[in-house]
């Protein structure tokens, strides 16, 4: 399958560790400021790309004030783990986030993660930021379409060759020679489009579960044999920002640290920006008490329900989920799937369809997965080999007691067998 | 008291094996019945009493590390006894060589055979015995480790009650098991997680409790058919053996 046996070996000693650091010391952190000032200057130099609008226009446009930009601002600078000292360079980099060059393609998905962008109930800082990129080439938000489309994708990459960050969303499908995806009027299997738009890439940036590790293109029994981008493309900085779909705000994040540092923020084993996905959500969930408690939803609607009870034994997989929804939740704040009443899927986890989003308690799971079934085939198949242990046992016992007789009779007979 | 005539007195464990047994038992008990609950809780809670009130998941997650915390000390002792008790060499019976292969395949055949074949000294411990018991801490070992790994990211903050230090060690000692684990359970997404490692966790225990049942009923087969009061080495300390047969 996509993992080969010599890859797998080879990341077992080389696992690095999930252990977040959140304060560095005031060496490292007054080091950054000046060399983030710096950029910031050096940013501020170039002129906006392609006429984009200035931020503060368009944040005065949506009928938002400059007081809740600054809210905005202070919020984002402790996510991105820094200092309060640095929040006005934060607010500077999303104003100069005009001068970064994006380049949006996707692949085998949903476009869940454009639609999230875009569908939010309403204008927020996160979306009117991502609003003010300089987003060169989205397949699925661009009007050019055909022979134009793949005219212009040329173009954004001549023109910004080495300095665009490439966005990946969706699964890169392998099997058939790459045939089970094409794009644009060459027909490019998406395996190739994604080779030649990472080429001159500053970084890739990995959108959502299908773009991370495959997703739900990747879900058993895998009959395009989908991968991750990270399976792709080599030789390139990546950053993972899974989950289904992946909240805005953490995209914003990446794209501001890239704007503030020049660098890509500090990842995880997995890639993924230790910022957002350095916190498991259990422990930061507001029903923990609940869990700690005993006190779980039995069933949909029942009285535990009503009274947001943990959601642990109707499928929740927060104890095992990575990521910071639990605390920054969605659409800025507004909400989140535990909020709802309704338990996490793990959808920025590895396999998430398989092992983690069939929402039941995780020892009554049924959904086939690779190996079969996980949870509940572990509870059968330890339960068969006991049983079979135990006929064994039994059997065993059976006859020794019987040979035993035997034996004893053999005696009393004096030996006449 | 006197013992029955041709019987001599073999010493087997000393009280530091006896009590690690007992302790282990103990622990072994708890160590299922809190997991399978933290697994999928399977009893319900007084819903009128206040949350705080009840705490029945802390505690039984509070039990479990404390028999997993008791577990990983014995295991160390055991693991230091493995080489370097005075009392007896487990070590020396696990090799391969040819004598240890050879006993072990007689104590094999003996327990198939039900007792019919005999051909090997049960007086000291043997080889297949020996190896059993290597197994059950090899499978506690990887219970131990993958049990930590799931247990360190609930201090995610990096520190803990007794310091920064021991979470760091945690990580530095057990992340390598999410790769293992997830190269066990054959996941077909590259990179591991922490599912990986509490389906491993889990599967491994059911693979414990299978290993306890053979155990408990081979040491009393082994006392009914040998007639040499195997099953009192575990609470006494020793078992005896025919004088006919030493010479």
């Amino acid at each position: 399958m996509s993992v080969d046996k010599e890859e797998s070996v080879k990341k077992l000693f080389t696992a690095e560790s999930a252990k977040v650091d959140t304060n560095k010391g005031d060496a490292y952190y007054n080091e950054l400021y000046i060399s983030c000032q710096k950029r910031i200057e050096d940013l501020r130099k170039l002129a906006p790309l392609n006429n984009r609008p200035d931020f503060t226009e368009s944040i005065e446009d949506q009928g938002l004030e400059r007081r809740d930009f600054l809210k905005w601002a202070s919020a984002t600078t402790a996510m991105l783990m820094l200092p309060a000292s640095f929040t006005p360079l934060v607010a500077d980099a999303a104003v100069l986030m005009n001068r970064v060059p994006v380049i949006w393609v996707e692949l085998s998905d949903c476009a869940g993660n454009s639609e999230a962008l875009l569908r939010s109930d309403g204008p927020k800082i996160d979306e009117i930021v991502l609003d003010i990129i300089s987003l060169e080439f989205h397949e699925t938000l661009q009007a050019a379409s055909g022979h134009q489309a793949e005219k212009q994708m040329n173009e954004a990459m001549e023109h910004f060759k080495g300095k665009y960050l490439l966005f990946v969303e969706g699964a890169v499908p392998l099997g058939m020679n790459g045939n089970y995806g094409t794009i644009g009027a060459t027909g490019e299997t998406f395996v190739d489009h994604l080779h030649r738009a990472a080429e001159g890439a500053a970084a890739v940036v990995a959108v959502g579960s299908c773009a991370t590790y495959g997703g739900i293109p990747a879900a058993a029994p895998n009959p395009t044999d989908s991968v991750g981008v990270m399976d792709v493309v080599k030789g390139k900085p990546i950053i993972n920002i899974p989950a289904c779909p992946a909240n805005p705000s953490n995209m914003v994040g990446v794209i501001l640290h890239f704007v503030l540092t020049g660098t890509i923020p500090e990842l995880d084993s997995l890639l993924r920006p230790k910022f957002a996905f350095g916190y498991r959500i259990h422990d930061n969930c507001e029903r923990r008490a609940h869990f700690d408690a005993g006190e779980y939803v039995e069933e949909w609607g029942d009285e535990g329900a009503k009274n947001n009870f943990c959601l642990y034994k109707v499928g929740c997989k927060g104890p095992m989920t990575f990521n910071n929804c639990s605390i920054i939740r969605y659409n800025e704040g507004v909400n989140w799937p535990i909020g709802v009443g309704r338990g996490c899927i793990g959808c920025s986890e590895p396999d998430f369809w398989d092992k983690y989003a069939y929402e039941r308690p995780m020892a009554n799971a049924n959904i086939k997965a690779p190996t079969g079934g996980v949870e509940k085939t572990v509870d059968e198949f330890g339960l068969g080999l006991l049983t079979a242990a135990g006929v064994g046992i039994a059997i065993h016992a059976a006859a020794s007691a019987v040979a035993g007789k035997k034996e004893a009779d053999e005696k009393e007979d004096g030996g006449e067998y | 008291m006197s013992m029955k005539e041709g019987y001599k007195r073999v010493r087997r464990m000393t009280p530091a094996m006896r009590i690690i047994h007992w302790v282990n038992v103990f622990s072994m008990i708890v160590a299922v019945a809190t997991g399978l609950y933290i697994a999928a809780p399977y009893y319900q809670t007084f819903m009128a009493d206040d949350a705080v009130d009840k705490y029945v998941m802390a505690w039984n997650r509070w039990g479990h590390f404390m028999v997993a915390i008791i577990f990983d000390v014995t295991s160390i002792i055991i693991a230091y006894l493995f080489f370097f008790s005075r009392f007896e060499k487990p070590w020396r019976k696990v090799i391969p060589t040819w004598k240890n292969m050879k006993e072990f395949f007689e104590v094999f055949l003996n327990l198939v055979t039900l007792n019919r074949r005999k051909k090997f000294d049960s007086t000291h411990s043997d080889s297949f015995n020996s190896v059993y018991f290597l197994i059950f801490h090899l499978l506690l070992g990887w219970m131990l480790l993958t049990g930590l790994q799931m247990y360190v990211h609930g201090l995610a903050s990096g520190e803990s009650s007794i310091g920064a230090w021991w979470p760091w060690m945690l990580h530095a000692v057990t992340d390598w098991t999410q790769v293992a684990s997830s190269w066990m359970v054959g996941s077909t997404a590259t990179g591991a997680n922490i599912m990986d490692v509490r389906i491993s966790h889990h599967l491994t225990m059911w693979l414990v409790i299978v290993w306890v049942v053979f155990h408990i009923y081979y040491q009393v087969w082994r006392t009914i058919f040998w007639k040499e009061g195997d099953i009192s080495i575990v609470i006494g300390g020793d078992k005896f053996v025919k004088t006919d047969k030493e010479a």
